[in-house]
């Protein structure tokens, strides 16, 4: 892999610049993408692109000027008819793009096979692209293309940002949201023109969706989001080359892995929206609440004393998670361990208990006073009480009341709970 | 008087619809208006007719008397809850700052004079602490605020709301209530949609629709039996529905 490495930095440089400089134009514009459901949208461009690459081949030869000029015509001319059929007929958004870019496509391929017998015309190229075999200026429209994107979503990013969150609130201040809506388009449509042969038409909605659902599982910000899906973008296509020539693989999909596993990976370990982070959160919550239970339990006790089995029976908890928690409490000081599976609660045990049992109080006394159904009230209480954070606020809402719904007493911080 | 919003002759359809037929009323600057009507009646409809975001079919809409001119920042318009994408990553500083798109438009971008006035919107609406908050991260009440700190940041004299009081409970109900008697106070019109009744008396002014324009005009005087009976009842949407019929030829 090293030698594959070396082999393309020196050999190929120019191939290897482009491709990674395709790559963070498509994570750039699909940010906007992502987060203004336009995916579909993108993989009908891609698809329909390949007419006008090749009415341009037949007209003026190969060149990167004449093919740019003919996957734009064809990209825009598939957006506006995809608008023109939402807007005049019954069909949905999607059946309208779903029709319209196979329809484009097969063109495509019938001019393709319409192309006089020995000229030559890299399909395979265009589908799962090779950036190896792009000739020189090609190479360079990609990277003129792909630098102008990223400086145009640069430059635009507060009117586009506005638009993209509240369309009605940027007309109000100038900004219409239609314009915003074809400057999406545009930029799209010159990002699939320029990943076209580094990437390949199937290939390409993966490049430009994936960085920016990748970074959306990070980032709450959407400057960070940009930078982050730029980052991938350029990281996935430059990766993915040296993966497809060390392997001797076609180089879209080479790229498409690279950028899927990055999105799998951070669909499960970012902190923030990761799945393994909110199970893990769910499990501890889950323990949190059983090991305070597991304390309430016992400070019902006669003498704050009980075994395994009683506080079992009484949590609703197995024997077995009852020891395991039990031996966390001990350690926290919070119980003291008799031996026998029997448990007493600690001076610090007994404090804490105190306090659970105000929380609940007074989260029955609040949830009274909002009038919900009583016999609601202990389940929800039950619930809300591990919040202890909360009691204070609670007590200053209602006023320090003295006694709950049910007339029991609500202790105070410093005193102790009588009856229950 | 200076005018807010002055509407005349307004009709607009979608498709062979009319949605609004006809409505002609003004809004003097500096009053609190409550735009009620049953669902359809069109009050929506209206609201982004003012805002030039859809066709009408006739009638003319003035901004504190001339056309609505948009890079002006006068009007603000604050969203119903339900079409924001509370995953959008944005902060609350974020949000505010869009205010401002009326300054720097499609190519400017913010600077020191539009990042202070966020500062001082979000300390108006009582946001200062959560600036940096993501907008999924805040109360009910906060979101709206969020968005009245973006109308001020705009400098907004016209502020427009489309069912602030959707889904928030009583107390954040009276909090912007309260916020937004502050902003009357300093001379801005607020237009508000809104559904419940119960409060209409925190506004000055009414607009009753129902496919056309009830009534408009002072509340005291404005709404009444009967206008509440043309607004609510069925009468005129039954006749409405029969012109569609008959417009779409029943005669055949």
């Amino acid at each position: 892999m090293i030698e594959a490495f070396a082999t393309v930095f020196d050999g190929y440089t120019l191939e290897l610049a482009a491709s990674m400089l395709v790559g963070t134009a498509c994570g750039v514009i699909g940010c906007f993408v992502v987060l203004r459901g336009m995916a579909l949208v993108g993989d009908a461009l891609s698809h329909s692109v390949l007419p006008g690459v090749v009415v341009a081949f037949m007209l003026a030869g190969a060149g990167p000027v004449p093919m740019f000029i003919g996957a734009m015509t064809s990209g825009i001319a598939t957006s506006v008819l995809i608008n023109t059929i939402q807007n005049n007929s019954r069909i949905k958004g999607d059946s309208a793009i779903g029709l319209v870019f196979t329809v484009f496509f097969a063109v495509g391929v019938i001019l393709i096979s319409a192309l006089p017998r020995g000229t030559h015309f890299d399909l395979k190229c265009f589908l799962f692209g090779n950036p190896l075999a792009v000739g020189q200026s090609d190479l360079w429209m990609m990277v003129i293309v792909a630098a102008v994107v990223c400086a145009a979503v640069v430059l635009l990013f507060h009117p586009l940002r506005t638009a993209s969150f509240d369309p009605v609130m940027a007309a109000s201040v100038g900004i219409n949201p239609k314009v915003a809506h074809y400057v999406v388009m545009i930029l799209l449509a010159a990002t699939v023109v320029a990943s076209l042969q580094a990437v390949g038409i199937i290939m390409v909605v993966a490049m430009i969706i994936a960085p920016g659902a990748t970074a959306y599982q990070w980032t709450d910000r959407l400057g960070t989001m940009l930078w982050l899906a730029a980052l991938i973008g350029t990281f996935s296509t430059g990766l993915g080359f040296v993966v497809s020539f060390w392997q001797n693989w076609p180089s879209g999909p080479a790229m498409t892995l690279v950028a899927g596993g990055l999105f799998i990976f951070s669909m499960l370990f970012s902190p923030s929206y990761g799945i393994v982070a909110a199970a893990t959160t769910r499990r501890r919550n889950k323990q949190h609440i059983a090991r305070e239970d597991l304390l309430k339990a016992l400070a019902r006790m006669p003498d704050h004393v009980a075994s395994d089995k009683q506080l079992a029976e009484s949590t609703g908890l197995s024997r077995k998670r009852v020891v395991a928690l039990g031996g966390k409490l001990a350690a926290k000081g919070l119980v003291d361990k008799l031996g026998d599976g029997r448990y007493r609660l600690s001076a610090a045990g007994d404090e804490f208990a105190h306090g659970l049992l105000r929380t609940h109080r007074l989260w029955e006394s609040l949830l009274h006073e909002t009038g919900i159904d009583p016999a609601q009230l202990h389940p929800l209480a039950e619930r809300l009480e591990h919040a202890h954070e909360l009691a204070d606020v609670l007590d200053s809402r209602l006023g320090s009341p003295e006694r709950d719904p049910h007339g029991r007493k609500i202790p105070r911080p410093e005193g102790k709970y009588a009856d229950d | 008087m200076e005018k807010a919003l002055e509407v005349r002759n307004l009709t607009v359809s979608y498709g062979s619809k009319i949605v609004l037929r006809n409505v002609t009323f003004n809004i003097p600057a500096g009053v609190s208006v409550s735009m009620v009507g049953p669902n359809g009646a069109g009050k929506s409809t209206l609201l982004k007719a003012a805002l030039g975001l859809i066709e009408r079919d006739s009638g003319e809409v003035d901004v504190l008397g001339a056309p609505f001119n948009p890079r002006q920042g006068v009007l603000a318009y604050i969203p119903q809850k339900e079409i924001i994408d509370w995953d959008f990553p944005v902060t609350v500083r974020d949000v505010v700052t869009m205010g401002r798109g009326a300054r720097h438009g499609w190519l400017g971008r913010p600077g020191r004079k539009d990042r202070a006035a966020v500062e001082q919107a979000l300390e108006k609406c009582g946001m200062t602490e959560y600036t940096d908050r993501h907008i999924r991260q805040l109360s009910g009440g906060q979101q709206q605020r969020v968005f009245i700190a973006r109308a001020l940041a705009q400098g907004a004299r016209i502020l427009i709301m489309d069912e602030p009081f959707a889904g928030v409970d009583a107390a954040t109900e009276n909090a912007i209530l309260d916020l937004m008697d502050g902003l009357r106070a300093e001379g801005r019109t607020l237009i508000m949609v809104n559904h419940d009744l119960d409060i209409l008396d925190r506004f000055d002014w009414i607009v009753m629709l129902n496919g056309t324009l009830i009534a408009a005009g002072p509340m005291a005087e404005t709404y009444n039996e009967k206008n509440r009976r043309l607004t609510f009842g069925p009468t005129l949407s039954e006749i409405v529905r029969a012109e569609q019929i008959i417009a779409k030829g029943v005669a055949r």
